[in-house]
């Protein structure tokens, strides 16, 4: 048996997609205008669709909508008030009744005239989605979290890889939330960082809650997708942002709670403001001090990212000040509008966007680390270049997690 | 404790706190190391899968056995493959045991099922890279059910190998979702072959996807993987 993900495929992907890159589109093309399809005249937007419009999405369309450079055509979502509202949105946008919607995120997707998606479905949704867009050549701004398990992230890289598409994760806060604190940090002004602590939780609970009838505003077998069957409840799939119980973001075969819900935002900021955004720690210590659990990643450079140390504060930093360091430009979207703007931008012209699908994942793998750390109590070493744990066999059956059927990853 | 928690499962069911199974939860991770406490553990979890307790119960149970099942389960686990409410969740553990018998359970499950349920089981080999499954595999990417067709091509784009190219190659799905998942596999496959230095093989399974057929996004793949077979 053999679960890793393929480390060879991915090298390949990595140097083929430096070595093609003059063979990519070098500037925005529209849909329209390529390939054979018959079509109108092409237009100079990007044509977008969305996927999962509850509270986070329904903000990403409004994000999308207004843009000049956007045409927006098509909505998707399981529940039947959210798809109304998202369609109604646009047709307002738009004063015309054209926006399609649908329930089913494939007929969306298959569609030839739509050039990019964003996507804020639950989490356990994310990585089939993603990869099914790109297989359907569209570009993708994808709602943190961006994985629910390890084996999904180089799953989603592969894909974007392969089919030349711009995956943006999607955590507006890694660069707008800890500016100053990055200016400092990249400026020079910690000195050499020796660490950097997040606090963040909870974990994801199993959800056992008892069932009610389904209503018949909701597809239900849709909803749940890939995730274990399970009666429906409304404490279940509701999309508050709570992590205690009592909405989907609490529950582990939905998401990994807190730790990876706002982690994608304290996790991304520290990694970003440490300057640690393209590895993944080599080493997560699960500590157990005077009844206190914490773990401590290890990166391979020597940097530590503590999660939870006892007595410091978010994003607490511990390096030596007054050391002369040179600073360093700190990177920053491209394109007009934040980090959708960014995403258009990438888009546009194919440069990779400021959140790549890259960077998101190894944001999100510092949290399900953690999480299995915890989940094991002991300390694991995490071989990136594998993606697998070294000598813990027990550890790897965590990476993933069987899809239910008919869904395939 | 361990016991009380392990006699609450008979009835455990969905809307029971899950906090009276806290003490199984904890047993999994204490156990560890301990061979025989753990081989303990497991046979009084897998018997659970044959009396009648509820759906709910044997979900967690497999859950458990997805963390510390051996090869001693998966005849229990085999036994649910069968079983449309309980197929996944038996799959939720023979994915993740690493045991050459869970693989061949499933191997020899996907005889037994049809459908959706089957999808689901070659989804699990497909994961594991089960390179044994590769001619079963074959034979079902011209499945009357276009889902399993699709299914098997993923899963063949999973193991990656050279027979898993040929393979799909050979088999030239026709049914549009799974005629997509091949060329897919086909393109992870090559990606597998030219990473391991097989250009031959690789420019081969490229030279097949080429068509003015085929979507932009599979032509820049293919172009792609073709330059870089003819570079050093």
């Amino acid at each position: 048996m053999d679960h890793k993900t393929n480390p060879s495929r991915r090298q390949f992907l990595q140097t083929a997609g430096a070595a093609g890159a003059a063979l990519a589109v070098p500037y925005f093309v529209p849909a329209s205008s390529l390939g054979n399809d018959e079509r109108a005249a092409p237009s100079e937007r990007i044509v977008m669709g969305g996927i999962g419009i509850g509270n986070m999405g329904s903000g990403d369309q409004n994000a999308f909508k207004g843009r000049n450079d956007v045409q927006y055509v098509a909505v998707c979502d399981v529940r039947t008030d959210k798809r109304d509202a998202a369609k109604g949105n646009i047709d307002k946008q738009y004063n015309n009744t054209d926006c399609k919607a649908y329930v089913d995120f494939r007929e969306l997707l298959a569609r030839p005239d739509i050039d990019a998606v964003h996507i804020a479905t639950p989490d356990h949704w994310h990585a089939l989605m993603v990869i099914e867009a790109c297989r359907n050549g569209k570009d993708v701004y994808c709602q943190k979290p961006e994985t629910r398990t390890l084996r999904e992230g180089p799953l989603m890289i592969e894909a974007a890889r392969r089919y030349g598409r711009m995956v943006s994760g999607g955590s507006q806060r890694v660069l707008e939330d800890y500016r100053d604190m990055v200016a400092k940090s990249w400026g020079g002004e910690f000195g050499t960082i020796k660490s950097i602590n997040v606090n963040v939780g909870p974990l994801s609970q199993i959800c056992n809650l008892p069932a009610e009838s389904v209503p018949s505003n909701i597809d239900w077998e849709l909803w749940l997708g890939p995730a274990p069957w399970a009666p429906y409840n409304p404490g279940r799939c509701d999309g508050n942002f709570g992590t205690g119980g009592g909405s989907w973001r609490s529950y582990v075969d939905y998401s990994g709670g807190g730790m990876t819900d706002w982690g994608a935002h304290h996790f991304g900021g520290a990694t970003f403001a440490v300057d640690v955004r393209e590895l993944q720690p080599a080493e997560v210590a699960y500590n157990d001090e005077k009844g206190k659990n914490y773990v401590t990643l290890r990166y391979p450079n020597g940097l530590l990212l503590h999660h939870n140390y006892p007595d410091r504060a978010n994003l607490q930093i511990e390096g030596t000040p007054g050391e002369k360091r040179e600073p360093k430009p700190v990177p920053v979207y491209k394109g007009e509008g934040g980090i959708y703007g960014d995403f258009i931008h990438s888009v546009k012209t194919r440069e990779k966007p400021f959140r790549d699908i890259e960077l998101a994942v190894n944001t999100v793998v510092v949290s399900h680390l953690a999480t299995i750390a915890y989940q094991l109590q002991r300390t694991l070493k995490w071989d990136a270049a594998k993606q697998e744990f070294t000598g813990d066999e027990e550890a790897n059956r965590l990476c993933d997690r069987a899809r239910r059927e008919p869904w395939v990853l | 404790m361990l016991e009380l928690a392990l006699e609450a499962l008979k009835t455990y069911d969905w809307g029971t706190d899950p906090k009276v199974l806290l003490p199984i939860d904890e047993a999994v991770v204490t156990t560890y190391g301990n061979a025989g406490a753990r081989q303990d553990l497991e046979a009084k979890l897998a018997a659970c899968l044959t009396t009648g307790v509820s759906r709910d119960a044997k979900d967690y149970v497999c859950r458990k056995l997805m963390v510390i099942g051996t090869a001693e389960s998966v005849p229990t686990l085999a036994g649910l493959l069968t079983d449309k409410d309980l197929s996944h969740m038996a799959r939720y553990a023979l994915e993740r045991i690493p045991a050459t018998e869970a693989a061949q359970a499933l191997r020899d499950g996907l005889a037994k099922v049809s459908g959706a349920t089957q999808v689901g089981v070659i989804g699990s080999l497909g994961v594991r890279r089960d390179t044994a499954s590769v001619p079963a595999l074959a034979a079902l990417l011209n499945n009357a059910d276009a889902s399993v067709a699709r299914a098997a091509a993923i899963a063949l784009g999973d193991i990656g190998t050279a027979e898993a190219a040929k393979a799909l190659t050979d088999g030239k799905p026709t049914a549009p979702e799974a005629k997509q998942a091949a060329t897919d596999a086909s393109l992870a496959c090559a990606e597998d072959l030219l990473a391991s230095g097989k250009k031959a093989e690789a420019l081969a399974v490229y030279k097949s996807l080429v068509g003015d057929g085929q979507p932009k996004q599979v032509r820049l793949a293919v172009t792609r993987g073709m330059v870089a077979c003819a570079g050093k």
